[in-house]
């Protein structure tokens, strides 16, 4: 039975996730109790604080920010949350609420090729994973199936099961991008959790082209529904409950948690089994800060593993005007890609990239820059217009190595609870620079082919975040190599369990949202196994 | 979701007899016709119009076996298998009694249907007709021997030869006689709304014995939660309606006059009206626009039309719009518009008949349950979203502004509507026990004994 401080299973953290596993436990009969350290907001609100905000480009800009759990913000100002500590500063985004991170998304629900499970043996560079792509097959199956996932079958993923849902219709920008650029570049349905009709209480897309930061229909899936999920499937939440540190016994194993409600009280939860769901960076912070006599550096890190293999895509971009108005703007913000450069034995040389090619409305962006330019009054309007139906955003997503060098710990700085906040050393290697290289050829190729006019890439040397946070708590074989076992399960801890991006010892070529969700699927299972076998 | 309501209604109707009395159907003698294809055919389009499917099928099973499970106020009931199978169904039905079930409301057993089947309007069925839905049914079902799950309400629900009273007082069995004053054309339409299409079942007004109020045919009544509107010429001509608007509408769902239906009328308008030949749906529509005169009356005059709204966001950003707007805003404006007036086929809300409703209870359920057709955009429900007074405030906001209306709704009928159908005051009946049940029964002996006595009389 589940008390507001005892259960079968604890869950620390309520994002698409944390939220997905507790919803299986739960109907599958276990108590579970999910900790929350942000508040509940609803869509609604969410949209309100997007209609008010003056800076629409920024995705955080509708997510509450709290001084209780903070998170890191950009506008107007940086808060600076994490300290950064290397060459690059890794502009992580995520989200400290109920629902978690994938409340702004674009519903990417991918599922990595075959030899993203296996870098190591077949082109000699990253990591092979402890498992297969056939051993998580029936976990991305099932994920999409809660999730309504629809997209091309030519992704190079095999399928057992159709997908359950069919992909929303290809806008004309689109339609007309796909058509240009064939058949030198083949332009895919991404796989989306995108309803194309009514499904799970939810509508089909109409095209507001709002999916980042929130989508105002439902029409897509995100955290947030999960939770909803979690709850009506018998999952107790708690919300404002900021969990700061793991207790444990003399064996190692974990016998409570503790955490602040937002007025500071101190909160103990005990439980049989603990699942750390809290981001990859967030829940690194957590096991550090749980630091005893007897794991003096911290929970699960034992092999000093811990937070180390911070990997996300990093990303270039370029812009340029097509020669046709092609509109971008109606339908879903993230439609479509290129692929074919995902795989292959180029991997041994350089980073392997997907090519995204953005539908976002560029009406915003076109006007800032003729603004800036002097335009005003009518031909400013025509303007307007002009460019922004012609206007094409296009980036990629690279493959970056784990390297232990790149790693979360914890700054000097405390947070309003007194907490100390993430540090993150991250660097770039040549691997991800030569892949670069790689892209802005493609870049340069494809601008051609749309009889691009005004092509601008992003500035050389620079990288953005695609917030594909992965390898901090990563799993394998080995435990002087690795933090959790194939099940998510901590080395040194036989009842902790952690799931999230963390647990993906490499970042592969796609998004990794399905991935994550799909082997917290596949702890659950292995939650559920032992809580029956003893 | 719709069915459901529909359903409970005529689940309390079921209810509302407790009383023993002795059956006496009536009898149809009439041999069935051999079953050619067309004939199958022709039943097959009557079944559509009756809506059987919407009742006698659940969700992923195979056609006509039944089985779906309504939540009633007084229990369960479960709808029948109708498909020929000898040991589930009703292959061993003879053609006398299959007319006598679907219009007379009595199994080949003897024992007696609750009007959750509604036989009191099937009984305007001709003879013809009833032999080409018996050929549809034996011979263009397939037969699966799925057995439904059996009802069993509580005392005194139970008694289902109580229903021969009921019967006695709400059970016309004459088929439809043609109005020789009329077209041929009306005639069909009458027959059809009101016989297999049974539009009387929820549009018509009911007694505290849930039998209809023949007296205000068509006029409107509550379902529990969704109201089925005034549907005679009056009220209809005042909401913008004319022959072209309704068939449109029973067509899609949509009219010019910015209606779009929901709840149990979109479902009826998905599984029936949609599929029924085009002809049979002007017909309706010709008798609806024209009905006798002795069924019309002075509809009250709705509010006058709204014109297009003004809106700014300089309110709104100063922290000055009330609670209604803003959740409009948040919640429904990505469709309806900030102006209610829609978008590329996202629905105006502006002068919906919806909103020129005595009762906002139309509103406040969309916004609770969402708005689902089989194939076209439905709209999200809020009940997990937004309180009790929030649906208050927001349907309220919606009903004045786009409606120009005065009717409200307040947090405890959102609180009625949340719940469903468990606001009917034969549940508290049926919870008083036996002592008002015995009450019941013997006022209604009474009544139906005076009735009987008055009839009689010179």
């Amino acid at each position: 039975m589940t008390t507001k401080n005892s259960a079968d299973v604890c869950v620390i953290g309520g994002g698409i996730c944390g939220a997905l596993l507790a919803r299986k436990l739960s109907l599958a009969g276990q108590s579970v109790l999910m900790l929350e350290s942000g508040p509940r907001v609803g869509r609604g609100e969410l949209v309100e604080r997007y209609r008010h905000s003056a800076f629409k480009s920024d995705f955080m800009a509708p997510y509450p920010f709290s001084e209780m759990s903070p998170h890191p913000v950009f506008t107007p100002e940086a808060n600076k949350y994490i300290e950064q500590a290397g060459p690059h500063a890794f502009q992580a985004q995520y989200i400290r609420m109920l629902g978690g991170t994938s409340w702004h998304w674009a519903a990417q629900m991918w599922r990595y090729l075959p030899s993203d499970f296996k870098t190591q043996s077949l082109y000699g560079v990253g990591k092979d994973w402890p498992i297969s792509y056939d051993d998580l097959e029936p976990y991305y199956y099932e994920a999409e199936v809660i999730s309504g996932v629809g997209g091309s079958t030519e992704t190079g993923s095999p399928r057992s099961q159709p997908f359950p849902m069919e992909p929303v219709p290809a806008s004309y920008f689109q339609q007309r991008v796909t058509d240009r650029l064939a058949p030198d570049f083949k332009v895919l349905d991404d796989c989306t959790a995108r309803n194309s009709r009514s499904f799970d209480g939810r509508p089909a897309c109409c095209g507001n082209n709002n999916c980042m930061p929130v989508c105002p229909i439902d029409a897509q899936y995100h955290g947030g529904i999960a939770a909803t999920s979690a709850e009506k499937a018998g999952v107790h939440t708690i919300t404002e409950a900021v969990v700061y540190k793991l207790e444990h016994d003399d064996q190692g194993a974990i016998t409570a948690v503790n955490y602040y409600d937002w007025n500071k009280t101190s909160h103990r939860v005990t439980a049989k089994t603990f699942v750390i769901a809290a981001n990859a960076i967030e829940s690194v912070k957590l096991l550090l800060m749980s630091a005893t006599p007897q794991f003096p550096n911290g929970l699960a890190n034992r092999s000093d593993q811990m937070g180390r293999n911070l990997c996300d895509h990093p990303a270039i971009g370029v812009t340029f005007d097509m020669d046709e108005p092609v509109w971008p703007g109606r339908g879903p913000v993230s439609p479509c890609s290129i692929g074919q450069f995902r795989d292959g034995d180029f991997r041994r040389e350089h980073a392997p990239f997907r090519i995204d090619i953005s539908n976002a409305s560029q009406v915003a962006s076109v006007t800032k820059e003729l603004i800036g330019a002097g335009y005003y009054g009518v031909k400013l309007e025509g303007a307007i217009r002009d460019r922004a139906s012609r206007r094409v955003s296009i980036k990629n997503a690279l493959e970056q190595l784990p390297d232990p060098d790149n790693r979360v710990t914890l700054s000097d700085k405390k947070d309003a609870l007194g907490l100390p906040t993430p540090r993150i050393f991250w660097d770039i290697d040549d691997y991800v620079k030569k892949g670069t290289v790689e892209t802005r050829k493609r870049y340069d190729e494809i601008a051609k082919q749309l009889g691009a006019t005004n092509v601008k890439h992003s500035k050389e040397g620079a990288f953005s975040n695609r917030q594909h946070i992965t390898g901090t708590l990563s799993m394998g074989k080995d435990e002087a190599t690795s933090v959790t076992d194939p099940f998510g399960r901590a080395h040194d801890h036989a009842n902790l369990y952690m799931v999230g991006t963390g647990v993906m010892p490499t970042v592969g070529t796609c998004n990794v949202t399905l991935t994550a969700v799909a082997l917290a699927l596949r702890t659950a299972d292995k939650i559920l196994s032992e809580a029956r076998h003893g | 979701m719709a069915k459901l309501f529909k359903f409970a209604v005529r689940a309390v109707v079921a209810a509302a007899a407790g009383v023993v009395f002795a059956a006496t159907g009536a009898s149809y003698a009439h041999a069935a016709d051999a079953a050619t294809p067309a004939l199958i055919e022709k039943g097959k389009n009557l079944a559509v119009a009756g809506d059987c499917i919407a009742c006698h099928s659940t969700a992923g099973k195979p056609a006509y076996t039944g089985g779906l499970a309504i939540a009633s106020p007084l229990g369960t009931i479960y709808s029948t298998n109708i498909t020929p199978s000898t040991k589930a169904g009703i292959g061993s039905y003879s053609f006398e009694q299959f007319s006598r079930a679907v219009r007379g409301g009595v199994r080949a057993d003897g024992s007696h249907l609750y009007p959750a089947m509604p036989y009191t309007a099937y009984a305007k069925l001709t003879d013809d007709d009833t032999a080409a839905l018996y050929a549809y049914f034996m011979h263009g079902v397939k037969a699966d021997d799925t057995p439904s799950p059996a009802t069993s309400l509580p005392f005194p629900f139970n008694l289902r030869f109580s229903m021969a009273v009921w019967n006695a007082l709400y059970l016309d069995t004459k088929p439809y006689v043609a109005d020789k004053s009329k077209s041929v054309e009306w005639n069909r339409g009458a027959y059809l709304a009101q016989g297999l299409a049974h539009c009387a079942t929820c549009h018509t007004p009911r007694n505290f014995l849930m039998g209809e109020i023949s007296s205000q045919y068509l006029r409107g009544g509550s379902l529990g939660t969704w109201y089925a509107p005034d549907i005679t010429p009056g009220a209809l001509s005042r909401s913008g309606w004319d022959q072209a608007a309704l068939q449109a509408y029973l067509t899609t769902g949509h009219a010019p006059n910015c209606a779009t239906a929901g709840g149990p009328m979109l479902e009826a308008i998905d599984k029936s009206f949609s599929q029924m030949d085009p002809q049979d749906v002007q017909a309706m529509a010709v008798y609806l626009t024209d009905l006798p005169a002795a069924d019309q009356h002075a509809a009250p005059v709705p509010a006058a039309t709204v014109l297009p709204l003004a809106t700014s966001d300089i309110a709104e950003m100063a922290g000055k719009i009330g609670a209604g707007e803003r959740l409009y805003r948040n919640n429904c404006a990505a469709c309806h518009q900030v102006n209610g007036d829609g978008v590329r086929g996202l629905p105006a809300l502006r002068n919906h008949p919806g909103l020129r409703y005595p009762t906002a209870d139309n509103v406040g359920m969309a916004i609770l349950e969402g708005v689902w057709p089989e194939h076209k955009q439905g709209m999200p429900g809020f009940e997990d979203q937004l309180s009790d007074r929030e649906v208050a405030d927001l349907t309220n906001y919606v009903m004045a502004t786009f409606g120009q209306s005065k009717v409200t709704l307040n947090e405890h009928r959102v609180r009625e509507l949340r719940a469903g159908s468990a606001t009917s005051p034969l549940l508290v009946l049926s919870r008083a026990g036996m002592a008002l049940g015995v009450l019941l029964i013997v006022a209604l002996l009474w009544y139906w004994q005076r009735r009987r006595t008055l009839r009689a009389a010179p």
